[in-house]
Parts: C-alpha cells; sequence; structure tokens
C-alpha cells in the first residue's frame, strides 16, 4: 500500500511539496494515510491522481453553486414560509423542496474544504456525513418533484375540491421524509450497503463499484427506488393531467360554440398559444430536469455495479454529482418563479431585484378578467 | 303622501350609469337584471355617451362578455387559469353602424335626454347562454368567487381588435336570471319507493309528496311523507332536507348541498305493522346557509339581494343535459333510518326553487315588499340627483364592485 510514497515524508507534507515544485506522477488515493486506504475501492488505484487544478476548479464551481443554491432556496424557504398569501397546502411542497435543496447545499463547502486539501476530512466519518446530506437531499428532492405533480394533478383536474388540505400536505411530506430515510441511512450504518469516497476521492456517494451480490442489489434497489419511481410517478401525474387540461378546454370550447363565440380566447394577445402548450412546456421543463439531474448518478452507478466500469474515470464520475447540485440550484426558479403571488411578493420584499410582476404572459390571460374589476374609484 | 308617490314612480325608470375613469364615456343602462323568458330573453339595452372631440377618430366598442370561473385563483399553478372569459357579443357604438336599429323605449328616452352625443347600443343573449350564478366562496377563499358573470364593457380603440386603454374603458356588471313560467302548473311531484330486507320478509313503503311544483324564493317548501311499514324493522327517525344539485359544465364535475333539513323522531319508531303520515316545512334559504362553501346563489352584484340559485329551466324539446354553464337543480330528499342493520331507505323528489314570473300577482307583492325596503335608499339617492329629477329618471351609480381588489 505504501509503495505510492517515493521518500520519507509523511503525507501530510505532500500538498506542500506540490505547490513547490513538480512531484512524482501519484496515483489516486495516495495521500490517504494507510489506516484509512480501505476506503478507496481498487477501481479508482487504476487512475492518476487528479491534478491539483482539476480541484481548485471543482471547488469553484461549488462555490458558484452554493451561492446561487443559497440565494435561490433561501429566499423560497424565506418568502413562503413568512408571506400570509402564499402559506397554501400546495406551496408546502415548495418548500420542501427548498429545504431538500438547501440541505443538498451544505455538502458544497465540505467538498471545498475537501477539495484544498485533496482527499477526504475525516474519512470515514466525514464520508458518512458528506453521503447522507447528498442521499437525503437527493432522493427527498425526486420524490417531493413526484409529490408536486400529484398535487397538480389533483387541483387542476378537479378544481372544486381536488385541492389537498391541511393534513394530506404534511403527511406527504411526512412521506417524503420516510421515503428519502432507509437509502440515506442504511449504507451510513452499513446496515445495507456502505458509503465510499468516488471520483476525485474528495465526495461520497453509496458504493457501486465492490463485487458482490450485496451490493449489486442495492444498486438495484436504489435505483428504483430513487430514480424509476419518481420519474414514473411524474410521467404519469403530468400526462394525466394534460389530458384534464384537454378535456377542460374541449368542453368550454363545445360551449362556446352553442352560445356562438367564435374564439374563445377571448383577449387576442392570448390567441396565439394554447393552454396545452403551456402545460405541456412546464411539465417538460420539470421532467427535463429531473432527467438531467438523476441520469448521469443512475448511469454512473448502474455502469459501476453491471457495466464496463474502465469508461467511469474520475472527471467522468464528478459530473453526474455536479449535474445533480445545478438542478437543485435552478428548483427555485422552475417552481417559485412561476408563481405569479411569489412574484408579487418577492418584487415587494427585494425591489431591488428587479422582478417584473406584469410578465406578459400573466397579463395577457388576466387582463380581461381585470378589467372587469377596475373601478373607476379615482375617476 | 304625495311624496311617496311620486317616488315610487321615479322608481320605475331608474337607470344605471357609469363612467369611465377619465371621464370621457359614460354608459347608461335601463336595468342590470335581465330575464331570460325560456322562449326569449330581455335584450341588452343601453346608450353610451361620449365628448366626440375626446375621440379624435376613434371609436367606440362594446361588448357583452361572459366568464367562467370554476377554481380559485389561488389554485391556479403551471399557468392555468380557472377563467374565461367568452365575449358573446360586440358592436361598434361610435360612430353609430346601423342608424336605423329598433330603440326600446328606454334608449328613446335616454337619447332624447341626453342629446346628440348619446348613441344606443343593444345585444341580445345567445340562445343558449347560461344564468348568472356565484358559488359561495368561503372565509379563507380569496379572490373571484366561483361561478359565471356577465358584463357590458365598453372601450375606446382605433379598431375592433385593439384592446383600448383602462383608463378609458368601463364594465358594468349585469345579471342574466331565470323566471318562472306564469302558471306554476298542477302536477304535484311525488316518489314512492320501498325496501326489502335479506333476512326478514315484508317492505317498509315510503312516499313523498310535495305540494307545489315550483316554489318562488322564500317560500315554505311541505313535504308530506307517509310511511307504511310492513316489514319486522322498525324506522328510528326520519331526515327531511333539501338538496341543491349543482352541475358545472365546464369541467363536468358536480356536487350537491343540503341547504335546509330536519331531523325528527316524532312518531317514531314507526313499529312493525304501524304507518306514519306526517308533513315536514322546510326553508331553503341563501342566508341561513352563508357559511357552507360552494352554495350555488343567483348572481348578485349587491349585498343585499343575495338568495339561492333559481332551478335552471330549459326551452321544451331541448334536454336538461344539454345546459350549459353552472346548472342548478333541487329535490327534496328523505331518508329513513331502519336501524343499524336495517340500513337507510331514501327518496328524492325533484322540485323548482324561483322567482316569480314578472307581471303575476305574486310578483307584484314580491316587488311591493321589496319597494319598502329601499324606499328609505331612494330617497336619499334623490336628494343626489335631484337636478334630474325633472324628466322622471333617477339616475343611480353603478355598484362599485369589489373595492379591495388590487387595481
Amino acid at each position: 500500500m505504501a509503495t505510492n510514497f517515493t521518500d520519507d515524508i509523511g503525507p501530510m507534507a505532500y500538498p506542500l511539496k506540490m505547490v513547490s515544485q513538480e512531484v512524482v506522477e501519484h496515483m489516486l488515493g495516495w495521500n490517504i494515510p494507510e489506516e484509512h486506504q480501505d476506503l478507496v475501492h481498487e477501481h479508482w488505484r487504476n487512475f492518476p491522481a487528479v491534478s491539483k487544478y482539476w480541484h481548485y476548479g471543482l471547488a469553484f464551481i461549488y462555490t458558484l453553486l452554493m451561492l446561487a443554491s443559497m440565494t435561490g432556496n433561501g429566499i423560497v424557504i424565506w418568502i413562503f414560509s413568512t408571506s400570509k398569501s402564499l402559506r397554501s397546502p400546495s406551496n408546502m411542497f415548495v418548500i420542501n423542496l427548498a429545504i431538500f435543496d438547501f440541505m443538498m447545499m451544505f455538502e458544497m463547502p465540505l467538498l471545498v474544504l475537501n477539495s484544498f486539501h485533496q482527499r477526504l476530512l475525516g474519512y470515514q466519518l466525514g464520508c458518512d456525513i458528506y453521503a447522507v446530506l447528498g442521499s437525503l437531499s437527493g432522493i427527498g428532492g425526486a420524490i417531493t418533484n413526484a409529490v408536486i405533480a400529484f398535487d397538480r394533478y389533483k387541483t387542476i383536474s378537479s378544481p372544486l375540491d381536488g385541492r389537498l388540505n391541511r393534513t394530506q400536505a404534511a403527511l406527504l411530506i411526512l412521506f417524503t421524509w420516510v421515503w428519502a430515510t432507509p437509502f440515506s441511512f442504511l449504507p451510513a450504518f452499513r446496515v445495507w450497503g456502505k458509503y465510499v469516497p468516488e471520483g476525485f476521492l474528495t465526495t461520497c456517494s453509496f458504493d457501486f463499484l465492490t463485487e458482490d451480490e450485496d451490493t449489486r442489489v442495492f444498486v438495484m434497489c436504489i435505483f428504483v427506488w430513487s430514480y424509476v419511481i419518481p420519474m414514473c410517478c411524474i410521467c404519469y401525474f403530468y400526462s394525466k393531467l394534460f389530458s384534464a387540461v384537454r378535456l377542460h378546454e374541449r368542453m368550454l370550447k363545445e360551449q362556446a360554440k352553442k352560445m356562438n363565440v367564435k374564439s374563445l380566447a377571448a383577449n387576442k394577445d392570448d390567441a396565439g398559444k394554447s393552454v396545452e402548450i403551456r402545460i405541456a412546456k412546464v411539465a417538460f421543463t420539470i421532467f427535463f430536469l429531473f432527467i438531467c439531474a438523476w441520469t448521469p448518478y443512475a448511469f454512473v452507478a448502474m455502469t459501476g455495479a453491471f457495466g464496463d466500469r474502465s469508461i467511469l474515470t474520475p472527471v467522468a464520475t464528478m459530473i453526474p454529482a455536479v449535474c445533480a447540485k445545478v438542478v437543485s440550484c435552478l428548483d427555485p426558479w422552475v417552481y417559485a418563479i412561476n408563481h405569479p403571488r411569489y412574484r408579487a411578493e418577492l418584487q415587494k420584499r427585494v425591489p431591488w431585484m428587479g422582478v417584473r410582476e406584469a410578465d406578459p404572459d400573466n397579463t395577457s390571460n388576466v387582463s380581461g378578467a381585470t378589467a372587469q374589476t377596475q373601478n373607476p374609484a379615482e375617476a | 303622501m304625495l311624496d311617496f308617490l311620486s317616488l315610487v314612480f321615479v322608481v320605475a325608470v331608474k337607470v344605471f350609469k357609469k363612467t369611465t375613469p377619465n371621464g370621457k364615456v359614460t354608459v347608461y343602462l335601463g336595468k342590470r337584471d335581465f330575464i331570460d323568458h325560456v322562449d326569449y330573453c330581455d335584450p341588452v339595452d343601453g346608450v353610451v355617451v361620449v365628448d366626440t372631440e375626446y375621440l379624435k377618430g376613434r371609436k367606440v366598442y362594446s361588448q357583452l362578455v361572459t366568464t367562467y370561473r370554476f377554481g380559485r385563483e389561488e389554485d391556479e399553478v403551471m399557468g392555468v387559469k380557472f377563467s374565461k372569459e367568452l365575449v358573446i357579443g360586440q358592436d361598434q357604438v361610435v360612430p353609430m353602424v346601423n342608424s336605423k336599429m329598433e330603440l326600446t323605449p328606454v334608449q328613446e328616452k335616454l337619447l332624447k335626454k341626453l342629446g346628440p352625443n348619446a348613441f344606443p347600443f343593444t345585444f341580445t343573449f345567445p340562445e343558449m347562454s347560461p344564468s348568472s350564478v356565484t358559488l359561495q366562496p368561503s372565509d379563507e377563499d380569496q379572490g373571484k368567487p366561483m361561478g359565471v358573470d356577465y358584463c357590458v364593457r365598453t372601450y375606446v380603440a382605433d379598431n375592433e381588435d385593439d384592446k383600448g386603454h383602462k383608463r378609458s374603458s368601463v364594465t358594468l356588471a349585469i345579471k342574466k336570471l331565470q323566471h318562472a313560467p306564469a302558471s306554476r302548473g298542477r302536477r304535484l311531484p311525488s316518489s314512492l319507493v320501498s325496501k326489502g330486507f335479506t333476512f326478514s320478509n315484508g317492505k317498509i313503503s315510503l312516499e313523498v309528496t310535495l305540494d307545489k311544483e315550483i316554489y318562488y324564493h322564500g317560500e315554505k317548501v311541505a313535504a308530506n311523507i307517509i310511511v307504511s311499514n310492513n316489514s319486522r324493522k322498525s324506522v328510528r327517525n326520519i331526515r327531511c332536507m333539501v338538496v341543491q344539485h349543482v352541475e358545472i359544465t365546464m369541467i363536468n364535475s358536480q356536487f350537491s348541498r343540503h341547504v335546509a333539513s330536519l331531523e325528527s323522531r316524532e312518531g317514531c319508531p314507526v313499529t312493525p305493522g304501524a304507518s306514519l303520515s306526517k308533513t315536514f316545512y322546510l326553508v331553503p334559504l341563501a342566508r341561513s346557509n352563508k357559511d357552507i362553501r360552494g352554495v350555488a346563489l343567483d348572481g348578485h352584484l349587491k349585498e343585499d339581494d343575495v338568495n339561492l340559485a333559481s332551478s335552471t329551466l330549459v326551452s321544451e324539446g331541448k334536454c336538461p343535459a344539454d345546459a350549459i354553464g353552472i346548472v342548478v337543480s333541487y329535490s327534496v330528499r328523505v331518508k329513513l333510518n331502519c336501524g343499524t342493520l336495517g340500513g337507510e331507505l331514501v327518496t328524492d323528489v325533484p322540485f323548482k326553487l324561483l322567482h316569480p314570473a314578472e307581471g303575476s300577482v305574486e310578483r307584484q307583492r314580491f316587488n311591493a315588499m321589496k319597494k319598502m325596503q329601499s324606499i328609505e335608499r331612494h330617497r336619499y339617492e334623490n336628494s343626489l340627483y335631484a337636478n334630474e329629477e325633472e324628466d322622471n329618471i333617477v339616475f343611480e351609480d353603478f355598484a362599485r364592485l369589489r373595492m379591495n381588489e388590487p387595481e
């Protein structure tokens, strides 16, 4: 194991030495003390150690993501939980998602520290903390996406009484946490699967490389549990929602025809795009984001367990982690910024952000309705 | 007394008006409630007065618009709007396109009074257009209530496709209502049902008969109930209620609400072999259902004229299922409780709830009641519009609806 050490100075001196002069090419995992060497899977030792510039680059990316996530999710949590007009059961899910995403953000300072040391701080414990944060927020976020899809389907398909009440919403939120728990804590307590460093060996995730039945079954299960099931739910609910909207539109058109109304889109500026297209766009965005966030991870894990693992270079395995984090920064924008009331509230509280509540998409549709309630109050 | 008489006379030609925020265009309407007599419907007749200097070659358009709202505004996500606006009539009012149009008496009177800058417009409701209905919101609901409403919108624009500006447009909310036919009919609705039991012989039968087919708002509904028990079970108690059925055709969903109910143990238990004849009186009223979300009310513009939604009538030869908008119907439901094992025996008897027809005796009584109530108000209004009294036209400003709406 110690063959990587070419001279007698201790591993702690290495980073210093690397800064001062070029050193001999090391293999990945060289700077981990012998007593913790079992953390590193054999697979990673086949790759040369990643240059410090990669580490610093990754740290830089993570710092940016951390700032983005902190502002985006932070503002969402702040505004949704403090303004009265936004305290509806449906919005509780948005807050929940922001909490999961915010939790993912806590991984980032850990990674930045790790990157500057070019190894994992805290070894097994550090690894577990890092991976639990990632896994809990990742699985929780995925299932919250599915729950939001369900809630939207319920509200839109039966606008009269479909809306979930507070108790149901609270139960569903509890459900998302329960859903995220087993695959986060079982590996942490070594009950089933385990957390190991991966990629640059500065991040941690569940073990998908060990070649035994146990690991393979674990990878298969987590794949279905945290990727396939939420994705199927998202697809199912949004497609149901879409057909409900189409049904409503068709019925309205029929009624309009009975009254000899030519165009149902009473406001002309709205005539161009139908509700169906608007819905499809939003639904597709959410689905696409989910795919972007978790498909790379799923691919890496499945390849590690069942496929040709030689393609899993350290750099290649870092991409999925970054993807997942990028999406956690985008979530608040996708879910909240489309929310007219949130935008109004944001405009009120953070006017310097320059959020224009009156976006064209909104006013075109409402204009008719608002004109009706306009009073010549100050006439 | 003389004063009182003149007041009543003045009230008879009350006219409603509303002016655009910039004060340049004023719309006058003879009334706000337009009655659908099933075979024909009152036209929406009005007059627009505009400062022609102000127009500078632009035109004035009027629209008759109906708005469906079938979901709460706060639940709108993903760009879905739970409301739809249907323009069911649109006309260019100034300059006049059809100078030979037939004028209604109110329009003639107004044109004579308001001078050369007044232009008439008339809309007819499409044959199938639904009645104005408001679904009662619950306390925590924000935004506009669900339902069907109508308005006349007038705006200044360069051409028909132009939307016009807020400052030069004005919207008057109106209602389309249905009244009962002149005669109430002689048929007494009734229903006869019976129930057998799995493990014992004999049946309980229930007959419910109402004393009328059409009731007017505020009237007592009398349900005559005859229970004859030929089984071995006994009837523990009787529940009688008025059920309002609401069908929202735009989203293909329906629900019902109990708008009056009564539970009785008088004469109970109805033991095997016994029978019971009893009359229940129920008065379905809007004000006794103020806390129930979703109860359908006749579209209302002011706080004071709230009543339960009238039954939807369809013209002969048309199927009730073809009606659109919000379709309302009523029934008396009687439930006999035959004990834990016996279950329930339920029957529904449909009836109609409407306002008396215009011109009928009941209507006159009804109107007189209302008039007495509002005399005080009119006295006040008269003092406000004293200068216009000479022509016996009272101009009432349109109720400033929903002042709390954000601009």
